[in-house]
């Protein structure tokens, strides 16, 4: 697919899962999978805005990376933050 | 040494071959906006990691927080921005095919979607006030002013920046074969629109 139509494609798609995660947010109460799919979103959505609008896809690689790096980086924090709340407030307790 | 060379945009002759796509390898824009960009997603980095600690510390006031917040402010403010960024990306695709004229209207489009953050941003924040939410209300509001206002500075400054690109667009100074500082531009941009991709879930949706 062309460029020019595949951000057309991916815009719906954010704005799709956008309205998702407000569905969440009004919705859901909190749980292990309700904080996985949010953290599987920012990676997409990180990803898609990378890749497509940014035209990461094809550019200098060691940028798309370290770019991509953010968005599993921080997921993977917010899991750790709800998975291990006091273990984390026990390390960081002045 | 990398089996290709860095190409930087504006130094090259676009090769559209590839889906439309300019020549595989470059910097989009140039090397001073990425030094940039890294700057600024670090920053935003230690914000997240402030909001982590002070949600470990405080896990009641962050699980009641994103429940007083207005939270079709903050999905529309997630629509507008990444209609911004589809807006500046469109933009960019116009300025290549050589169309100044619609490359102006796409970013006339982002311009408003800027616009429009900021009248719900200010929404937001007096809706707020008249909750009684405010900066000093608790932790977690702390952080949810810190940060959004940072965001939105962003915003504002980022919107001023492409109005000067979309005139730099009028003037003819950017065309389809010499536009990096366009390109610079929306590049920025989407960073903007990147941070708060994570912002959103971190304030208005995780408990």
């Amino acid at each position: 697919m062309l460029h020019n139509k595949t951000i057309d494609v991916i815009w719906l798609l954010l704005m799709a899962i956008t309205l998702l995660s407000a569905y969440i947010a009004e919705s859901a109460e909190p749980s292990f999978f309700v904080t996985l799919t949010i953290c599987i979103i920012i990676t997409l959505k990180g990803r898609m805005i990378c890749d497509r609008f940014m035209e990461l896809e094809t550019a200098n690689q060691k940028i798309r990376k370290l770019m991509n790096i953010y968005f599993y980086v921080l997921p993977i924090m917010i899991m750790l933050v709800f998975l291990f709340p006091e273990q984390l407030a026990n390390m960081t307790r002045l | 040494m990398p089996d290709e060379a860095i190409v930087i945009s504006s130094s090259t002759p676009l090769d559209y071959s590839t889906r439309g796509l300019p020549v595989p390898n470059r910097i989009p824009g140039n090397i001073p906006i990425w030094v940039g960009i890294f700057s600024e997603m670090s920053e935003f980095a230690f914000m997240f990691i402030a909001y982590f600690l002070a949600k470990v510390h405080y896990p009641e006031i962050f699980n009641e927080g994103p429940l007083r917040l207005n939270t079709l402010a903050g999905t529309l403010n997630t629509l507008v921005l990444l209609s911004s960024s589809y807006f500046v990306a469109k933009a960019m695709v116009a300025i290549r095919k050589n169309q100044p004229d619609i490359c102006i209207r796409w970013l006339w489009l982002a311009i408003a979607a800027a616009g429009l953050y900021l009248i719900t941003k200010h929404w937001e924040y007096q809706w707020n006030t008249d909750q009684g939410i405010g900066i000093k209300t608790n932790v977690f509001f702390g952080v949810y002013y810190y940060m959004t206002f940072n965001h939105l500075l962003h915003v504002a400054w980022g919107g001023a920046a492409i109005l000067w690109a979309l005139l730099r667009v009028k003037s003819g100074i950017y065309t389809a074969e010499k536009h990096e500082g366009l390109e610079a531009v929306a590049t920025y941009w989407h960073m903007i629109d990147l941070v708060w991709i994570i912002i959103f879930p971190l304030l208005y949706v995780l408990r």
